[in-house]
């Protein structure tokens, strides 16, 4: 029932990128890959995807949280679950001071540190995924 | 362009400005002079001298007190003074209030070259002590984004490629093939865990945890870390016994880093217990502090080595399983107890066990 269901991942190292990818495409996920911010931002304009994951510390920096800032200005995007994958969960407390666990970027995110086992991947992405569609059935 | 070392010479006898800025003339400096203090001061305000000398006896601002003075301008400035009387006493006290040396008059043209020499070798020390120090301090201070980065991401990138082989591969090849890919993936968890905690020595601020203090219960904090160790301790065959006096209840603190505490040191107890042995963990109250103790009787930690536990960065040399110590943990533990304005000490005896305690102030 995963055969439908596009995702895109945005993340500047090609090596664990390949190692999120063979297990979402073993479990029958369709994943669009952009190594860097801007093509990720063109390629969430051209195609409409079930889930993004999302890498934060890119090219110069936190590159990851200028996607997730624009992602929660637009009201189509804010919709779409996002799933934050990232290197230090430390780093998130120190770039949004005051929050707790992660920042709700948009109506449904989740973090989760890297590495990521499979069983705990392939768990937030479904859960991700059916949280974020239970919202637009109950919104209408 | 290498700037000329700047001197300055402050002495109300214009003969020995005139003599000394000759005896320096074509030793590649830049000499400038003041007949008095308050000049002196000025100019040192005004060019940051490298070196300056001070005659001790002049009329105006005793030169003690201008000696004073630019100390408090730039501590880094060295000064050396002149004294025309040459007792120990006033040269003693110039030495105390920040002079690097003295020289007493008459001097040869080579005395004065020669202090003159030292006096600039010890301001280039100084200035490199500090650009040294500055630069460790920016060491320290980047290092969580270096280590993250540099060591974190590719490790992060093998391991996530091993979940995924190890995943592909389940069926394909034998189990004891299967076996070693485990093996990596433990072992480069192990390389993780040890630079997360590299990085909370460095980059965190335990004091900090301050900040978000609660309400804990001591027991089900010590029931919770005991399940985090208990595959480690069934996997040895050792059983981890918990006593809790019923006049324990509960401290402030920060759930967390205290869990850290107890999981660190109920899982040092484990590593170096005997298979089949048993490590207690009891709690009593004691003078209103909170006393936890886990007691186990393996390996031990000899005398001479005690003292260096809880120190930064100890690790102790015998290890029952071969696996991986963390010395590190044991100073991270130290300081998030002493955040909690608590103590840890340990005791112990050689192929006897080993004792830790930890005391923190219970909640009035």
């Amino acid at each position: 029932m995963n055969q439908n269901k596009q995702l895109l991942m945005i993340d500047d190292d090609p090596d664990f990128v390949e190692g999120i990818k063979s297990i979402l495409d073993s479990a029958g996920y369709s994943v669009d890959v952009t190594y860097n911010p801007k093509d990720g931002l063109q390629a969430l304009q051209a195609k409409t995807y079930d889930l993004l994951l999302l890498d934060i510390m890119m090219g110069r920096g936190a590159e990851g949280i200028m996607i997730a800032r624009k992602l929660r200005k637009d009201p189509k995007l804010r919709e779409m679950p996002v799933l934050i994958i990232t290197g230090i969960r430390e780093q998130m407390a120190f770039l949004f001071p005051g929050e707790p666990v992660h920042p709700r970027f948009v109506a449904v995110d989740e973090l989760v540190e890297k590495p990521v086992e499979p069983k705990l991947l392939l768990e937030k992405v479904s859960t991700l995924i059916s949280l974020s569609e239970a919202r637009k059935s109950k919104t209408g | 362009m290498k700037t000329k070392p700047k001197i300055l010479i402050i002495d109300d006898e214009e003969v020995v400005l005139d003599s000394c800025t000759l005896i320096l003339e074509g030793g590649d400096y830049s000499v400038t002079t003041a007949s008095n203090g308050l000049l002196g001061l000025k100019l040192v305000e005004d060019i940051q001298p490298d070196l300056v000398f001070i005659d001790l006896k002049m009329p105006g601002i005793p030169g003690i007190e201008v000696l004073e003075k630019i100390t408090e301008i730039n501590p880094t400035i060295v000064s050396i003074v002149i004294t025309g009387y040459a007792t120990v006493t006033s040269a003693v006290e110039a030495m105390k209030k920040g002079a690097y040396d003295f020289l007493p008059k008459p001097f040869t043209p080579d005395e004065f070259r020669i202090i003159t020499k030292r006096g600039l070798e010890r301001r280039k020390l100084m200035l490199e002590a500090i650009a040294l120090r500055k630069e460790k301090e920016l060491l320290r201070e980047n290092f969580a984004a270096i280590v993250s980065h540099e060591l974190k991401s590719p490790l992060g990138a093998i391991q996530q490629n091993l979940y995924a082989l190890s995943g592909e591969l389940t069926g394909i090849v034998s189990e004891n093939q299967l076996a070693k890919i485990e093996r990596m993936k433990i072992r480069i968890d192990d390389l993780l865990k040890l630079i997360n905690s590299w990085l909370r020595v460095y980059s965190v601020d335990i004091s900090k945890i301050k900040d978000n203090f609660s309400t804990i219960s001591v027991s089900s904090l010590i029931t919770k870390a005991i399940e985090t160790i208990e595959p480690h301790a069934v996997r040895k065959d050792i059983s981890v016994i918990q006593t809790v006096d019923e006049s324990v209840s509960s401290v402030e603190g920060d759930e967390g880093s205290l869990m850290e505490v107890l999981v660190n040191i109920i899982g040092n107890a484990v590593k170096y217990s005997f298979p089949g042995s048993k490590i207690k963990v009891n709690a009593t109250e004691k003078d209103g502090n909170i006393e936890i103790s886990v007691i186990d009787s393996g390996v031990g930690i000899q005398e001479e080595e005690l003292p260096n536990v809880l120190s930064d960065f100890f690790r102790g040399k015998t290890d029952q399983s071969g696996t991986d110590s963390h010395g590190i943990g044991l100073t991270i533990s130290k300081r998030i107890i002493e955040a909690h304005d608590g103590s840890i000490s340990v005791t112990s005896k050689a192929n006897e066990g080993t004792t830790f305690i930890i005391s923190i102030p219970g909640k009035k």
